[in-house]
């Protein structure tokens, strides 16, 4: 055991509110930090989670409603209209209002064909997906899978979004000003995903910034990702 | 318009299907076998709407949190990895996020204010239980472990897990230093371990029906 393989304070005390998601989120990050060179707080975390994974079943049950059964698998065989139509039925509250992307979004229904062409070869239904990784301010990881029809960011080990915020995506053609593309956060094991829909010709950016709940019409931080295309 | 996936394979959800572990099951859902989402959503919808309402207390509100929860699967299956848990614990942690999320958007959280003294039965259990017997037991056994905490320490535990509260909001809410609450996390989850090891070792470990 390496001194690094040892607490050099009371660590312990954070593994139990990290596993429950419970830490505020700059001592999220600390945390995860400290994970990194500490095989005891490791090993406790990893017990911990087994132990947090079994508390939603203490949930008294109730039966899904088979409306909700038919809206989703509704969803899942309808060949996607357009790249925003799968998001038809979604949730009022996890997109942005129309009103509130920019123009190059606004008009984006038909562009997907334009899309794979520019992209770089995708054709048919077999085009493979091309993976950009992007560059992270912290820790985390984060990747840019474009295929035909469907784009998407994708991180993994990233922290929650401060307190009264969530991660908000950007997409910039060149110098022009970044538009909103929609918004997300993330598991309690850092995961998550986000379509970027829309046309992405002459986009050369794709950025992550937190922002206040709901969004912000203009990125009022600096990213934390960013991927160029 | 091209299909979603690189394939889409349309086919009928028989017995071999429903035989398969979970995690057999997200490679097919990755490959666009939407009849493998069927199965994987009919195994675990009923867990995603149970916590989503748990959580919000509002049933409108948890359809549409299961909804995208699921859809997010259908459309990220490939980011599914084994190795950091179940299929079952997977959705069920993503269902958890999306209604945090929810709280953190709304105003007004109806369904945030978790009373730790009767928490572990807040919802009512209606009629519509499903008649999965290990399902149940499965549920009783946590309920049980629970209840036999200390009640300071099961009330951070559902404040934390299903109110979505950090541990400085719940020692502001319970006017308690925070590294109390801390440690009354730490207690919980350590006697929870204990209690519920061999449960705990099968939900992450195993896939199969929930």
């Amino acid at each position: 055991v390496s001194p690094t393989d040892l607490p050099d304070h009371d660590c312990g005390a954070d593994v139990a509110a990290y596993a429950l998601g419970a830490l505020e989120p700059d001592e999220a990050n600390a945390f995860a930090v400290h994970l990194k060179t500490c095989a005891v707080c490791r090993d406790e975390l990893a017990a911990f989670r087994g132990v947090v994974d079994v508390l939603p079943l203490s949930a008294p049950a109730h039966r899904a409603p088979r409306s909700l059964r038919r809206r989703v698998l509704r969803e899942v065989r309808s060949p996607r209209r357009d790249p925003q139509g799968a998001g038809a039925n979604r949730p009022r509250t996890w997109r942005l209002p129309a009103s509130r992307l920019g123009p190059a979004l606004a008009g984006a229904a038909a562009a997907v064909v334009l899309l794979i062409a520019v992209l770089g070869g995708f054709s048919g239904s077999a085009a493979p997906v091309r993976t950009i990784h992007a560059q992270v301010t912290g820790p985390g990881e984060a990747n840019l899978r474009l295929s035909s029809g469907h784009n998407e960011l994708v991180v993994s080990h990233l922290p929650p979004p401060p307190a009264g915020e969530i991660y908000e995506v950007w997409v910039r053609h060149g110098q022009s000003s970044p538009v909103p593309s929609g918004l997300f956060s993330v598991t309690s094991s850092g995961s998550g995903d986000v379509d970027v829909p829309g046309d992405l010709r002459g986009v050369t950016r794709v950025m992550v910034t937190p922002e206040p709940s709901g969004g912000s019409p203009h990125p009022t931080h600096a990213p934390i990702i960013s991927a160029s295309i | 318009m091209p299909p979603r996936r690189p394939t889409i394979r349309f086919r009928q959800a028989g017995p071999d299907l429903r035989d398969l572990a979970d995690e057999d099951l997200m490679a097919s859902v990755y490959e666009g076998d939407s009849h493998a989402f069927e199965v994987v959503f009919d195994r675990h919808a009923d867990a995603a709407f149970s916590l989503a309402y748990r959580m919000c207390g509002r049933r409108g509100m948890a359809e549409d949190i299961v909804q995208e929860a699921f859809l997010s699967l259908w459309r990220s299956g490939a980011h599914y990895d084994r190795a950091r848990g179940s299929v079952r614990s997977w959705i069920l942690g993503v269902v958890r996020n999306r209604t945090i999320d929810v709280f953190r958007r709304d105003t007004v959280h109806a369904g945030r204010d978790v009373n730790a003294e009767d928490a572990v039965e807040r919802m009512p259990s209606g009629d519509d239980v499903p008649a999965d017997a290990e399902r149940r037991s499965t549920a009783v056994e946590v309920r049980a472990a629970l209840v036999q905490l200390p009640a300071d320490q099961r009330q951070v535990v559902e404040l934390a897990y299903f109110g979505g509260f950090s541990h400085s909001q719940i020692a502001e809410m319970l006017n308690l230093p925070a590294g109390t609450v801390k440690g009354r996390m730490r207690l919980a989850l350590t006697k929870l371990r204990v209690s519920l090891e061999p449960l705990a070792g099968a939900a992450t470990l195993s896939g199969g029906t929930a």
